[in-house]
């Protein structure tokens, strides 16, 4: 194909349209979140999506820098488009919002962009809605967050679902005070934080480390399960840093019992994410039948002091298409009628009536389709059918009323137009 | 809207699916699941179907290169790779044992008659081809050489015979083949073994199941490097 026919009728890999049936969907998921957030006192804040380069950076770590679409401004400013919001949020916070009373409570529903290698439920634009809670330390902080999370991926139906929590305080404490060169200390760091168990392994064979030390980093990874993960993580935490940390998470599962989400809420210590970001608790949620996180999060207290303003905070983000693929996945994802759910034409004369008629049922909050083309009885019936509009009304030029109804798209008669309620109260007036 | 009642732990009761590659390392698979104490039912037996089921364990035999992708999907829960694979996949999984088996050189190998004997007489004119292109584009650029990389997907070996390129990337287990054809090893860009590998979320929600047949396939292979017999689970 011939370059120009392509990049006119193709869209970029890695982008994508959501037709009225997806997009009718991913408004009733982002509705659901929307409203559960903002039940909780959540207000929403809305940034740009492209900003200077040098603002997303600074929160942003070396791997999503690289994956940023890039581009200057006619005065020569480095400019890229948002990869994800909280550092945005941060940039606010330590702005504009500095002065406002404290604790904050802020979300987002955004499209975020990054340029990497398209795949199932990772794509070059994709929607994210997530909270941050700033300006508050503590578990109970981390406590809300991790609930809050909890009810609204609930809220828009996802059934099957748990949420792992970790410290990251804890892998670093077991890391602090050892004979370690910056670069094997890295890649212990990275092994983890990739799963790779068998790296793992290697470097701590090749660094001598002491025995028990040994053990410890590679008990890590399977440090989980419920309370009893707590338990022994006290038991092993050899220094106060880890402590603390376990100490910390203990605080925070018992909070969790008394929002009531407990029993979704897995412990994981090895879980290890990108450590120049995450100061505390971390969270990630996962569905059985997807492969990788419906949502992410955790406590962030250095991010916004990167824009001059010391502020502690915490908060997580839903993959709107990830949570969407989930849904799917259990059944639940909200059915949408894009169709309308009343088609009503007329010939010409009829026109008036018609007009009248829609204006009246439109205000009392049905959904109706006007036909512009005044086709004929017959054109409309075979289009309401094709389009899956379950009723007509029909105007001819007596400005006489007929109702047809799916399936059949029969004529109603007198009892079938009694069984559609007050029938001159939904025509304003008319009726057969 | 948010009245939905929040039910139990997210937990699963369908069998393990696990990716294994067909070919040579399949039989090695089988041998080591053996030897921890593993049904595999007709698994060892020449048997042309692509999914298998034995008990808890569910087998998909896909291309070895495409074990990566059916685990970091989800579509099996873990799965058998060769580091080689690995590291040219770049996906992302969790690694969680070295089998020990499939044990292999990836190498750079040049006809013998070319003269050339260091990867450093190769330069911005030689090709290079190679099933691995990110592998070879990584060590190359670590050697701070420039050489163009051809991409192919089998009998590599047969490339620098026609003149299609001048050196091969290539797996070798023994030499035989790269010797059989001419070529000559100039240089080692890294040693390979199988890997248990397991998807990062099922490796959590299932990480029971998947801990005892890691630490059971774990147990078989430090006993297979020992020369030690092993009998029935342990």
């Amino acid at each position: 194909m011939p370059e120009s026919l392509y990049t006119r009728r193709m869209i970029p890999r890695g982008l994508k349209d959501f037709l009225p049936k997806d997009a009718a969907r991913k408004r009733a998921v982002e509705n659901a979140l929307a409203t559960t957030f903002a039940r909780w006192g959540y207000a929403e804040v809305i940034t740009p999506t492209v900003e200077f380069f040098e603002c997303l950076a600074l929160g942003d770590g070396p791997e999503l820098v690289e994956k940023m679409y890039r581009l200057f401004d006619r005065e020569g400013h480095q400019l890229a488009l948002r990869p994800e919001v909280t550092t945005p949020i941060g940039r606010i916070v330590a702005t504009r919002l500095k002065d406002e009373p404290m604790p904050q409570r802020l979300y987002y529903l955004a499209n975020v962009f990054r340029y990497e290698e398209p795949q199932a439920g990772r794509q070059r634009e994709f929607w994210q809605a997530g909270v941050e809670l700033v300006g508050a330390t503590g578990p109970a902080a981390d406590a809300e967050v991790i609930a809050l999370a909890v009810t609204a991926l609930a809220a828009a139906g996802l059934k099957d679902f748990r949420l792992d929590i970790g410290q990251v305080g804890y892998g670093n404490g077991l890391m602090e005070g050892v004979a370690l060169s910056a670069d094997d200390r890295r890649a212990i760091r990275k092994a983890l934080l990739r799963r790779d168990y068998v790296a793992l392994e290697e470097i701590l064979e090749r660094t001598g480390l002491p025995q028990d030390k040994r053990r410890l980093l590679r008990e890590l990874p399977r440090l989980r399960g419920r309370e009893e993960a707590i338990v022994r993580a006290l038991e092993l935490a050899d220094n106060p840093t880890s402590r603390q940390a376990a100490e910390n998470l203990g605080e925070l599962y018992a909070a969790l019992a008394a929002h009531g989400v407990a029993d979704r809420v897995y412990i994981d210590f090895g879980m290890i994410k990108d450590l120049d970001y995450y100061t505390g608790m971390v969270l990630e949620g996962y569905v059985p039948d997807l492969g990788f996180p419906v949502c992410t999060g955790g406590r962030y207290d250095n991010l916004i002091a990167r824009f001059g303003y010391e502020c502690p905070a915490t908060g997580f983000v839903v993959g709107v298409e990830r949570l969407m693929m989930a849904l799917e996945g259990q059944g639940a994802l909200p059915g949408s009628e894009p169709a309308p759910r009343w088609l009503v034409g007329s010939d010409h004369a009829g026109r008036p009536r018609a007009l009248s008629a829609a204006r009246h049922m439109r205000e009392r909050g049905w959904t109706v389709e006007v036909d512009v083309l005044e086709r004929p009885l017959d054109a409309l019936l075979e289009y309401a059918r094709a389009r899956g509009v379950p009723y007509l009304a029909y105007y001819d030029g007596d400005a006489r009323l007929q109702v047809f109804a799916a399936p059949g798209y029969t004529a109603l008669d007198a009892a079938g137009m009694a069984g559609l309620g007050d029938v001159a109260e939904l025509f304003g007036g008319d009726a057969p | 809207m948010s009245g939905r009642p929040v039910s139990g732990p997210a937990s699963s009761d369908r069998p393990l699916t696990i990716a294994l590659p067909k070919g040579r390392l399949l039989d090695r698979v089988v041998e080591l699941m053996h030897a921890a104490g593993f049904e595999t039912g007709p698994l060892a037996e020449a048997d042309r179907r692509l999914v298998l089921e034995e008990g808890p364990l569910r087998f998909l035999i896909c291309r070895a290169a495409d074990v990566p992708t059916f685990v970091e999907y989800g579509a099996a829960d873990v799965g058998v790779a060769g580091k080689d694979v690995l590291w040219e996949a770049g996906r992302d999984v969790a690694e969680l044992v070295d089998l020990g088996i499939g044990l292999c050189r990836l190498v750079v190998a040049v006809p013998q008659a070319s003269g050339v004997a260091r990867v450093q007489d190769l330069d911005f004119n030689s090709r290079v081809a190679t099933k691995y292109p990110r592998i070879a584009r990584r060590y190359f650029n670590d050697q701070g050489i420039q050489v163009e990389i051809v991409p192919l997907h089998g009998n590599i070996e047969l490339a620098p015979l026609v003149g299609l390129a001048d050196a091969v990337v290539d797996v070798t287990e023994t030499g035989r083949t790269l010797r059989d054809n001419g070529l000559t090893v100039i240089a080692t860009v890294g040693e390979s073994t199988a890997r248990l590998i397991a998807n990062p979320v099922r490796y959590k929600i299932r990480s029971e199941t998947i801990d005892a047949l890691a630490a059971g396939l774990e147990r078989a292979a430090k006993a297979r490097r020992e020369g030690v017999v092993m009998g029935g689970p342990a």
